[in-house]
């Protein structure tokens, strides 16, 4: 593993932050922390990067765990994009390039053209938020590290900035193979990048699990609501249909998903009264919410 | 260290409102020459110096200041040093560092830039008298580093931009000092030769007497030790906040 903390606990007094938060990060993910606004992200991540204290665990950098300050200089990140508005993007990472001593040619250009930032003179302070935003991800990548930590990077993006985002980190993670490690309270948008996903939620982990796991139990289904349940319920059992739940007078169906037309006809054709047939998919934000307990936004 | 000092020049010196700023202050001063020059004579360039370089811990330093210290602080910048696995501690000298290159650099071209005028009215400018300007400009140079060393406690403590800029100009009018002095005077204390401004004054008249003594130089080391040491403290301590 890349990135990994065991119990990792940060206090302000009597309240915790994060408690006992133990994440595994493999080399190679995209790693989508999913909370709601105060659920311990940003805590997560300033532990991470040294900004805050830790109370109490331990965190383990790229097999790094006594000098932490070495391993974050490894790192790349965006936890709000912090340039100075009298520089331009160019000006901006030249500065960073020499915070880092990195001396490469032309590594300022290509980032910029991965940005779409190219040519853009006008000084930080003018720029929209998703420039901002995708100036911060540069910044982020400029050494390229092995490990990119991005705080809510498409929050406050139109949809046409969040598409772009997107394609940044997919393009980046191709071109690398660099581990990400992203927040977001989009989950839509988490769930067309992130390959594992942690859920966090005040200051708990309460599960890490893979994309590929994720959508098995996320899977579609079929929900059917009729007039008389016994009635469908002894249609579909004759058509070998396995009925996976049933709840008041609705019928939930786990098979023969594109088989809609001839479910609805079946229990047409034998008198049961149809009211609505329409195939359902549990999404991340579902599950999320069920997770947590149900009942609350993201 | 070093690459931090490089990144921060680059970035103060891409700053165009440092242009800006000492274009405005170097034409001011200029006008206030052509105002004034019916006053002048072969005498008066130290006096005058010392009438104007009084300003320049707030004009000048206050400036540096903020291009220094609080552009970390509004544009957060410290959270990407931090981040970086930068060392508080080295935050801290760098930051000092720069201060001390910048002061010099100004003052070391300010008694310079005084005489030039002097020289372009038509007077003439003796080697003492370039020497005492000098002493003086070195007095001015050294208060602006106390100062902005002081205030850079705040910087770290607050990690507020405008509350640490009004400490900083508190402490270069002069404000601070005195109510310290006043307060210090209500119990029958004297301080006065304790303060920064006390201590520059008395390195400043051995400069053009007899030569500096120790021990307002070991005051002065001391201003400097404490304040530098103070604000690596309080911010190891200190949280980012964001």
């Amino acid at each position: 593993m890349i990135l990994q903390t065991h119990e990792l606990t940060k206090k302000y007094g009597e309240f915790h932050a994060l408690n006992a938060v133990s994440m595994t990060v493999q080399q190679g993910d995209i790693y989508g922390l999913v909370g709601r606004n105060g659920a311990g992200k940003t805590t997560f991540f300033k532990c991470v990067m040294g900004l805050a204290a830790l109370t109490g665990g331990t965190l383990e950098i790229n097999g790094e765990t006594a000098n932490l300050n070495a391993a974050r200089q490894q790192m790349g990140f965006m936890i709000t994009p912090s340039f100075f508005p009298y520089l331009n993007a160019k000006e901006n990472l030249e500065y960073l390039c020499r915070v880092k001593g990195i001396n490469e040619i032309g590594k300022v250009k290509w980032l910029l053209k991965i940005v779409g930032l190219t040519g853009v003179k006008k000084p930080f302070k003018a720029f929209s938020l998703g420039m901002k935003q995708r100036l911060g991800i540069a910044g982020a990548l400029l050494t390229s590290p092995p490990i990119v930590v991005l705080d809510e990077p498409v929050n406050g993006l139109d949809p046409q900035g969040i598409i772009d985002i997107r394609e940044v980190i997919k393009t980046v993670h191709t071109a690398t193979g660099a581990t990400f490690l992203i927040s977001s309270h989009i989950l839509a948008e988490l769930d067309l990048v992130a390959t594992r996903f942690g859920f966090i939620e005040q200051g708990v982990l309460l599960k890490e699990i893979s994309h590929k796991e994720l959508h098995e139990q996320t899977k579609k289904s079929l929900v059917v609501e009729v007039g008389h349940v016994q009635k469908a319920q002894a249609v579909l059992q004759s058509l070998q249909i396995e009925i996976a739940s049933v709840n008041n007078n609705r019928l939930t169906l786990n098979t023969h998903l594109d088989k809609s037309n001839e479910i609805a006809r079946a229990l047409v054709g034998r008198g049961v009264e149809l009211y609505d047939l329409h195939r359902q998919e549990t999404t991340l934000e579902d599950y999320f919410i069920r997770l947590i307990g149900g009942g609350k936004h993201v | 260290m070093f690459k931090l000092i490089r990144g921060e020049l680059y970035r103060v010196l891409h700053k165009k409102s440092l242009y800006m700023y000492f274009g405005i202050l170097t034409l001011g001063y200029v006008l206030l020459a052509i105002m004034r020059s019916g006053g002048f004579n072969n005498n008066s360039v130290v006096g005058d110096a010392s009438n104007l370089f009084y300003l320049t811990p707030a004009l000048v330093g206050g400036f540096l200041f903020s291009a220094i210290y609080t552009d970390d602080l509004n544009s957060k910048n410290l959270i990407t040093l931090i981040g970086y696995g930068l060392r508080k501690s080295n935050i801290v000298i760098v930051k000092m560092i720069l201060t001390a290159f910048f002061v010099t650099v100004f003052f070391g071209l300010l008694p310079l830039f005084h005489s030039a005028i002097y020289i372009g009215f038509g007077y003439t400018v003796a080697a003492s008298q370039l020497a005492a300007v000098y002493a003086l400009s070195v007095k001015y140079l050294l208060t602006t580093l106390v100062y902005i060393g002081i205030s850079s406690i705040v910087v770290y403590g607050s990690q507020r931009p405008t509350f640490s800029f009004v400490s900083y100009i508190l402490l270069a009018f002069g404000v601070i000092g005195n109510l310290l002095a006043m307060a210090a005077h209500m119990m029958n204390l004297n301080i006065s030769d304790y303060l920064i401004s006390g201590i520059t004054d008395q390195i400043n008249v051995g400069m053009l007497g007899d030569g500096v003594p120790l021990l307002p130089i070991i005051e002065y080391a001391a201003y400097i030790i404490i304040s530098s040491t103070l604000a690596t403290i309080i911010f190891n301590k200190k949280e980012m906040e964001f």
